[in-house]
């Protein structure tokens, strides 16, 4: 027999809210597993998270709401959170059941938030996560008399440990049967009469729904996030109401707004006596000693450099040879893909523009992953928050506060969540310079730049047994360009854009703990899978374009039927191709000393020439017809136009080109490169790696293009210029204004033009001398 | 009973938060991390910025003119 769907069945839709540091992804991932949607609520920055799981055969849908310490909005991106808790949010719609996260050896604080929540007049449940820290701590907490005094579900909670999670799970289906809850009252009475009032005249203005929460944070925070929105739509009116209320209030001794945190904090005290008993000595954590080698003046920043120093180190050690068999892989799909098909405008475009292209830059993937990997751990773990503290000193010394840091180091993995991350600095001068300076910071972005020129160009020079190599000294140095020079250009900025006082810094040092793998690796994923993304629609577009470029308007023809023939001379000299390589690679595998052994072999390559002579005539017969047919291309017209602007950085056209066309993304550079030295035919059979190309590449008096300072000018142009337009995309929309994209580009390519000239011209003189 | 701003408290000095003056914004914002009037702290590592325990978490702070804390050292 089967029962009748009850009709309250349907799913359970449960925001989650808490402290920050309090374990709440965690407890987020712990409840759903690791599915979860990912999205951006519209006109802001929030981060709009939703999970489903199954519990007891009811359908619960979980919403991720931002850690925060309060629930008074003095942002927009704040308004977000108190909108989908109050239902208003049309695509999260109604809230059944409110999960408050505290915190378990600091409830007072955390008991704050929640006496907001509970205004809400929501079903509620309380969990009092890291249960067992606040047992050794010596702190005891009687939830079954709390959850009286509060008239709500409370449940002791250990996520990172997944105990007590089916508590939790059980405690939400009993409180979404629940209806409402009658919040505690708080404040003295009068304040709820002039709420009521506030609330009847904003419904009789015309809107009927305006729930109560609203007009009690209209009264309480003055200049908020609520008193602004309401003052944009009622202009003429609401000031003088708003006004009269808070000056009746503080006639009957209730002052806007210190009296909220003063009553609130009473309610709370109050709620814990007889509930929480905490030791009468807190004695040092774990954290605490620590702290004292990390956040020490000296020994802190010795430590900060030293694990700057091993990231770097660490990168380019593990992630080159996966990079190289990335490579391998590249080159294989090209050649498969390239016999497979017969020489024309399509095999062109697939093998020179989309597989050297995308391909080019698909292959710095592990790269990032352990960028990412890195910057995931030290956040984790909670090392960011001493890396701000350690950097506040030098950061007021620019005008900036340790606030500004976090953005600034984000910016090192991308300068899109570093500018986004900005939001927290309330200060807007501050905020504006911050802005301004991240996309200095080295992203993920200038990688694939740099391991392409220091690769090819830098000898490695290991010492210490190979744990310091000078490939990693220059990674990290290239890294750290932009960092330095944006402390003046932030000085500066400060000094003549946006004067004024160094603000305040207020920031919680969260307590250190493991890393949890599930929340490093899944931030790895999403940004691993955002590259890729990006790699498959902007650099794909970009590509095909330059393919295009530099393919039309030349007359293919004869270069077809050369390549025709090397495809039919191959087959007929298969056996000396292989011989000769089979030659070639004992050659190499013999000894320096073993003279007499390499001339026999010397002897034998050289018999194998004549009958490989025509092969190579025609191969070098079809690289100057390639060469020739570039030149003319639309590409290498414009290429040729912009030359004498950028021969003094001791560019090419080629490279210029490049420049030009890695506008929308610094790292097209690569994939450009690619499909221009593809096409030209500087890519040959035997060696097909853009490396190698480089290497070979020629000005027309037989001089290699790229020299150690050549590389270096590029590598500097990069590492302080604006190509991309995702960053000046966020830019204009944090600033709301296109001014400051367009200023943004502007003076970074002109400091990148000139340390890039610099970089040339010195390097040069020192080789020179 | 001695009573100072918290810039003044050394390394290791233990007191009650006893008044907060400064500009209201800053001020709303200490009390809501649990910075506020009645709180027990204690000076973990004293400079600026500084860092200071109440309860058991852990917060660095540094208000140059924006804000005044005076504190109650009770040792």
């Amino acid at each position: 027999m089967t029962s009748a769907p009850s009709p309250t069945a349907g799913p359970i839709t449960v925001a989650v809210i808490g402290n920050p540091n309090t374990g709440k992804s965690t407890l987020f991932t712990a409840l759903t597993g690791i599915h979860s949607r990912i999205g951006n609520y519209p006109g802001v920055t929030v981060e709009k998270k939703i999970a489903k799981f199954q519990f007891n055969d009811r359908e619960i849908r979980l919403v991720d709401l931002p850690g925060t310490y309060s629930l008074s909005p003095r942002s927009l991106d704040e308004m977000v959170s108190v909108e989908v808790l109050l239902g208003r949010q049309a695509e999260v719609g109604k809230i059944d059941v409110v999960v408050c996260i505290a915190d378990a050896s600091n409830l007072e604080r955390n008991l704050y938030l929640t006496s907001q929540i509970l205004d809400l007049g929501l079903p509620t449940v309380l969990v009092l996560n890291m249960w067992d820290v606040a047992v050794s701590r010596g702190v005891t907490i009687e939830a079954e008399a709390l959850s009286k005094k509060l008239g709500i579900r409370v449940v002791p909670c250990e996520a990172h440990r997944h105990r007590q999670i089916d508590d939790v799970k059980r405690a939400i289906l009993s409180a979404a049967g629940q209806s409402v809850i009658s919040p505690p009252r708080v404040f003295p009475p009068e304040f709820y009469e002039e709420g009521l009032r506030l609330q009847s005249i904003l419904k009789g203005w015309g809107d009927p729904d305006v729930p109560f929460y609203v007009a009690e944070r209209m009264l309480l925070d003055v200049g908020g996030q609520v008193e602004t929105s309401f003052t944009a739509r009622f202009p003429a009116q609401l000031p003088d109401e708003l006004n009269c209320a808070r000056e009746r209030l503080k006639a009957n001794g209730f002052r806007v707004p210190s009296a909220e945190a003063k009553a609130r904090y009473a309610w709370v005290r109050e709620t814990l006596t007889g509930v929480l008993t905490t030791p009468a000595e807190r004695p040092a954590t774990r954290s605490d000693r620590l702290d004292q080698w990390l956040t020490h003046r000296t020994w802190g920043l010795l430590a900060f450099a030293f694990i700057m120093f091993a990231v770097f180190q660490s990168i380019s050690t593990f992630a080159s040879p996966l990079m190289s068999y990335c490579e391998m892989g590249q080159q294989a799909v090209g050649e498969f893909v390239g016999s497979w098909m017969a020489p024309g405008p399509f095999r062109s475009l697939v093998v020179d523009g989309v597989i050297a292209g995308v391909g080019g830059i698909l292959i710095f993937l592990p790269q990032i992953c352990f960028l990412f990997l890195f910057i995931a751990l030290l956040e984790d773990c909670g090392y960011m928050a001493r890396a701000a503290f350690l950097m506040d000193k030098l950061m007021t010394k620019v005008g900036l506060s340790g606030k500004s840091f976090v953005p600034l180091m984000s910016s090192f993995a991308c300068a899109i969540p570093g500018i986004m991350a900005t939001r927290t600095i309330e200060n807007r001068r501050d905020r504006m310079v911050t802005i301004l300076v991240a996309p200095l910071m080295s992203c993920s972005a200038r990688f694939p730049v740099y391991t392409l020129m220091i690769v090819a160009f830098i000898p490695n020079i290991k010492w210490l047994s190979g744990w310091i190599s000078l490939h990693g000294i220059l990674f990290f140095g290239m890294t750290f360009l932009g960092a330095a020079i944006a402390i003046p250009i932030a000085w500066l900025f400060k000094k003549t854009l946006f004067r004024g006082e160094t603000p305040p810094f207020v920031m919680e040092l969260p307590g250190y703990k493991w890393p949890s793998p599930h929340i490093v690796l899944n931030r790895v994923y999403d940004r691993a899978r955002a590259f890729v993304a990006r790699a498959g629609t902007l650099i794909f577009a970009t590509s095909i374009l330059i393919w295009a470029a530099s393919y039309f308007p030349a007359d293919h023809s004869r270069q077809y039927q050369i390549e025709d023939q090397i495809d039919q001379m191959r087959a007929t000299v298969q056996s000396e191709l292989s011989q000769q390589a089979e030659l070639e690679a004992a050659q190499k595998a013999l000894p320096e000393s073993d003279a007499a052994e390499r001339t026999v072999l010397d002897q034998k390559l050289a018999d194998l020439q004549p009958r490989l002579e025509p092969l190579n005539k025609l191969i070098e017969e079809k690289n100057a017809i390639s060469e020739h047919l570039l030149e003319t291309s639309y590409l290498g017209r414009v290429g040729k136009t912009i030359e004498p602007v950028v021969k003094p950085l001791g560019w090419d056209w080629r490279i210029g080109v490049g420049v030009l066309a890695s506008f929308p993304a610094r790292e097209v550079i690569v994939s450009t490169l690619g499909t221009i030295y593809s096409l030209g035919g500087d890519v040959d059979e035997s060696h097909t790696g853009l490396h190698h190309a480089l290497q070979n590449s020629k000005w027309q008096d037989g001089r290699p293009v790229y020299t150690i300072p050549v590389a270096l000018s590029i590598m500097v142009f990069f590492a302080l210029c604006a190509q991309c337009v995702s960053t000046l995309m966020v830019i204009r929309r944090e600033t709301n204004s296109w001014k400051w994209s367009l200023f943004t580009f502007a003076y970074m390519t002109a400091l990148a033009y000139i340390g890039a000239l610099a970089t040339f011209q010195i390097g040069t003189w020192i080789t020179a001398v | 009973m001695l009573v100072v701003p918290l810039e003044m408290m050394s390394t290791g000095e233990q007191g009650r938060v006893c008044n907060l003056d400064g500009s209201p914004e800053l001020v709303v914002r200490l009390e809501e991390m649990g910075l506020r009037e009645g709180a027990s702290v204690r000076m973990v590592r004293s400079g600026s910025p500084c860092i200071l325990a109440i309860n058991d978490h852990r917060l660095s702070l540094r208000f140059d003119d924006c804000a005044t804390v005076l504190v109650e050292v009770t040792r």
